[in-house]
Parts: structure tokens; C-alpha cells; sequence
């Protein structure tokens, strides 16, 4: 029973926490049909840029949080505006753009690499303590992030639904013309999205900054995982995004139980490809 | 009095292809006009470099007196100059209501929102009833009636129409053709469209358009009969 619930548990945080990852993924995706390969580096980014905030300068890790968000959304329109801008309309728009994305994410992690060095660096967690469910232990931060990747999630939705500047988001990523033709700024819009998506990646990192080590290589392992959630989920709406996320997070809790920690990402792996020669579109994509 | 919309000499390419050879119109004040010839001689085209979607290689274009030609869409669509696309299916994931909100996007068209709709579903009655239906799945009538529709939430001074009844059966067409008299009552319109009976019946005076230049400009009083519109398109021994 205890182990049941540990499992379901970090099955929970692991879910939570994939949503998080590719939420800002599948935002850029779905807008600008570019696949940002740069989206795990942000993450980095803005840890970093948290630490430094809140240990060396010591403002806290809160004002920490919002620099390193800031700051990640403020790299991501820069990187839509150097490296996607030029692009679009291009034929090969989206191989271009993988090659872009991804010199960005080298570019970054070099740079932090020279910034911040290679020494490890941790930051403080959101809230001390463990907290206790049924017998399964697990850090208070971590409870945090269950509790906040939802409504952060359903604050994403609500934009993207019910104001005019998330409709119009929605309206581009489907119909660019149409969207212009109704007076809507599309080039604006792009840019908005990434810098959302962005923005996203480095709330991730702050998040995850309290778990894991921040180090130039932070986001390399979420990048991969949000790209598998996004696939996954059939790189489509964010619901489909969201439920993928935590398909992914309790199976890779389980799997880690079962198979252990060596055969989890062969067996991620193994599911994804099964599922996509089933379900070419995606686990909740529509054929 | 100036004309609402001028185009002088305004010509366009696809690449190396010239598809817009120095076409020369105007739509006068509370005029309609109609545009027909055979596909591919760049009637869509013209739509298009109008709404700013593609910039003419040469020519200018005015709206009100104002030089748009270099003007981007939002800015075309803000003063007024709205255009509802081809065989459009706008968002195929938005909803029917959903995308009539969004379309209502600039601030003039926002000041106006509750009366365009009601306008809308006024004239699609069968709008209001799919609401929350998405876009992709419409039949084609209710598609082109969205679009149009979508249009005129954009609180349209001109309206531009391309081919609104393409691909529609005659039942719908001739649905559509009510709603289209209609619009053309309360806003002036500039329509594509194949059929010379049905523009006649919308427009003041027709220009033919024909390997991207005005090959002829039809007025009310010289309307030509069917043999002759068999001829503009088919060539002088056709019928």
C-alpha cells in the first residue's frame, strides 16, 4: 500500500512536472509550427538567472522566480526575432528551423557555461519540509509543484479560450490568412507565443531548479521528455498535451518500480513507438 | 467626390509568373461591383493584394483617399476594407460562435460586435443553431456562410467577396444569393464570382478580367445575354 502511493505519488510530480515542460512546447508548436529545440535550454536559463537573483544578489527566491521567467521570455523573443523571423514562408520552414532552435540551444548552454561555471548550484525550494499522504513521503516543494502545474495549466487555458489575444493565438496557429484578414497582427502574435512558451520553459526550470542541480546541461533530459509528451499527445491542444504528460509521468513512476531505473527510457521509448504505428496521431490525436 | 477604392495600374507575380498585368478599377461612393472572367487569370489574386496579403510588384491602391498599398491586413481590416476568402474554412478547430467573437477583433469592429451579430444570424439563421459545432465540421454552405459572416463582424465600410457560392448546390446558392442581396443592400460589396446573372443582380457594373488585365467594363444598361457571356468566356464561337 505504501508502495503503491509513493509510486502514484512521484508518478503525480512527474506528471505535473512533464505538463509544465511541454505546455510551452506544444504552445510554440501549435502557433508557429516550429518545434523549438531551444525550449530545454530556457529552462536552464532561467533557473540560473533565479539563482543568481535570489542566492548571490539574495533577493529571494520569489523575486528570483520572476527574473528567471522574465528573463527566459524575454531570451525567447529575441530567439524568434534573430532565428524563426527570417523564415517564414520559407518551403523548408520547419527543418530550418530545428537547425536554428537547436544552434540556439547550444549557444545558450555555452554561454551559461561560461557565466556560471561548471560548479553545481541548487536552489532553495519553494516551501521546507516533507509532507505525508497515506504514508507516502515526499518533499512539501514537490507537492507544490502538483498543486501549481494545474493551475498554472488551467490559467493557460483560460487565456487561450476566453480572452481575444489567446483566441487570436489560437486563430494563427490554424489559419495565418484568415487571421491577418480578420486584423490580426500575426508577425505580434509569434511573437507573443514564443515568448509565452518561453516564459513557461522558465518557470520549469525554477521549478525544477529546486530538485535537481542547475548546470549548463539542466534542460537537455526535459527537452527530451516534452518532446516525447507532445508527440505523444498528438501535437495538438493542450488538453491532449496535459493528458499525455501524466500518461507519461505514471508510467515512467511504474515502470521505474518494475523494470527499474536502467530499462525506464527504453521502455518510454518502446511505448511511444507502439503507440504512434497504432495511433499515427498521437495518443489523443485525431486521425 | 473620390472614389472609395482606386487601383491603378497595379500589376503582381507568383515568383517569375506575372499573374496581374496593370489592372486599372474603381468602386464609386454606395457602389457594387462584380468581377468574373476564367480561372487562374487573377481575380483572387487582385483580392489579395488589395487586403495587403501580397504586395504588387507595381501600382498603388486607395481606400477613402488613403494609400494602402504597402499597408499590412490589420491595417486594411481597421479602416474598414474586410475580405472573406475562397472556399475559407477560417479555424477548423474554433467554434461557429467562438470564431464569430474572435472575428469581431479591431476596435471598431468591437465597438459594433452585438449588432453585427445579430446581423449575422439574421441573415444564416443556421448559424445561431451550431453554435458550439466546430469549423472543419461544417458542410460546405455553412462554411462559406461563416466566413461571410465572420467578415461582416469586422465591421466591413467594404466588403470584398471571392467566390461565395463556389461549389455550392444550386438549392444553396440560391439560399445564399437572398443573403448576399441582402449584405449588398446594407454595405457595399466587391464580389468574384462566376456567375454573370447573379453579379448582375448584386452589382452596378462588372469589369472581365482576363490574363490579368480589365479586358472589358460592364455597365447595368449595356448587360450582356448569354450568348454574349458564353463568348467572353469560351471565345467568340462557343454556345
Amino acid at each position: 500500500m505504501e508502495l503503491l502511493m509513493t509510486t502514484l505519488v512521484s508518478g503525480a510530480v512527474l506528471g505535473a512536472l512533464y505538463a509544465l515542460m511541454a505546455s510551452g512546447l506544444s504552445l510554440v508548436w501549435t502557433t508557429l509550427g516550429v518545434f523549438n529545440f531551444a525550449h530545454g535550454a530556457l529552462m536552464m536559463i532561467g533557473a540560473f538567472v533565479a539563482w543568481t537573483v535570489s542566492e548571490p544578489l539574495g533577493l529571494g527566491l520569489w523575486v528570483g522566480m520572476i527574473a528567471g521567467v522574465g528573463a527566459a521570455a524575454l531570451l525567447g523573443v529575441i530567439i524568434e526575432f534573430l532565428l524563426v523571423r527570417p523564415f517564414y514562408g520559407r518551403p523548408n520552414m520547419l527543418l530550418i528551423t530545428v537547425m536554428t532552435t537547436l544552434a540556439a540551444m547550444i549557444i545558450m548552454e555555452k554561454a551559461a557555461q561560461i557565466i556560471w561555471g561548471a560548479r553545481l548550484k541548487q536552489l532553495p525550494r519553494l516551501i521546507d519540509g516533507d509532507v505525508s499522504f497515506f504514508g507516502a513521503v515526499f518533499s512539501a516543494h514537490e507537492a507544490l509543484i502538483v498543486l501549481i502545474a494545474p493551475m498554472i495549466l488551467i490559467a493557460l487555458w483560460a487565456f487561450a479560450t476566453k480572452t481575444a489575444t489567446g483566441r487570436s493565438l489560437r486563430a494563427v496557429g490554424q489559419n495565418q490568412d484568415a487571421a491577418a484578414l480578420l486584423g490580426i497582427n500575426v508577425p505580434l502574435t509569434f511573437a507573443l507565443a514564443f515568448g509565452l512558451g518561453a516564459g513557461l520553459a522558465g518557470l520549469t526550470g525554477v521549478l525544477l531548479g529546486g530538485i535537481r542541480f542547475v548546470t549548463p546541461s539542466l534542460g537537455v533530459e526535459p527537452l527530451v521528455k516534452a518532446m516525447i509528451v507532445v508527440i505523444f499527445g498528438g501535437l495538438g491542444s493542450l488538453g491532449a498535451t496535459v493528458g499525455a504528460a501524466f500518461v507519461i509521468g505514471m508510467a515512467e513512476a511504474f515502470l521505474v518500480l518494475f523494470v527499474g531505473l536502467y530499462w525506464t527510457p527504453f521502455m518510454l521509448f518502446f511505448g511511444l513507438i507502439i503507440v504512434l504505428v497504432f495511433r499515427p496521431n498521437g495518443l489523443f490525436g485525431r486521425a | 467626390m473620390t472614389n472609395v477604392l482606386n487601383i491603378e495600374g497595379i500589376e503582381a507575380a507568383y515568383g517569375n509568373v506575372t499573374v496581374l498585368r496593370g489592372i486599372n478599377l474603381h468602386v464609386g461612393q454606395g457602389e457594387s461591383i462584380g468581377l468574373f472572367g476564367p480561372n487562374g487569370h487573377g481575380k483572387t489574386t487582385l483580392l489579395r493584394v488589395i487586403s495587403g496579403l501580397m504586395k504588387p510588384t507595381a501600382g498603388k491602391v486607395t481606400f477613402d483617399g488613403v494609400d494602402i498599398t504597402a499597408a499590412r491586413p490589420p491595417v486594411i481590416v481597421s479602416k474598414g476594407l474586410v475580405q472573406s476568402q475562397q472556399g475559407n474554412t477560417l479555424f477548423g478547430d474554433m467554434g461557429v460562435a467562438e470564431t464569430l467573437q474572435m472575428a469581431a477583433f479591431t476596435k471598431p469592429a468591437r465597438a459594433q460586435a452585438k449588432q453585427s451579430l445579430a446581423q449575422v444570424y439574421g441573415l444564416f439563421p443556421r448559424l445561431a443553431e451550431r453554435g458550439p459545432q466546430k469549423a472543419k465540421t461544417l458542410s460546405g454552405g455553412e462554411r462559406q456562410m461563416l466566413s461571410i459572416g465572420a467578415a461582416l463582424m469586422c465591421a466591413p465600410r467594404l466588403l470584398l467577396l471571392d467566390e461565395p457560392t463556389l461549389g455550392l448546390s444550386p438549392k444553396l446558392k440560391e439560399e445564399l444569393a437572398v443573403a448576399l442581396k441582402e449584405i449588398s443592400a446594407s454595405v457595399p460589396v466587391v464580389v468574384v464570382e462566376q456567375d454573370v446573372e447573379l453579379l448582375l443582380s448584386l452589382a452596378d457594373r462588372l469589369y472581365l478580367i482576363e490574363h490579368g488585365e480589365v479586358e472589358r467594363e460592364i455597365g447595368q444598361d449595356d448587360a450582356p445575354d448569354h450568348q454574349e457571356i458564353m463568348e467572353m468566356y469560351f471565345g467568340e464561337h462557343a454556345g
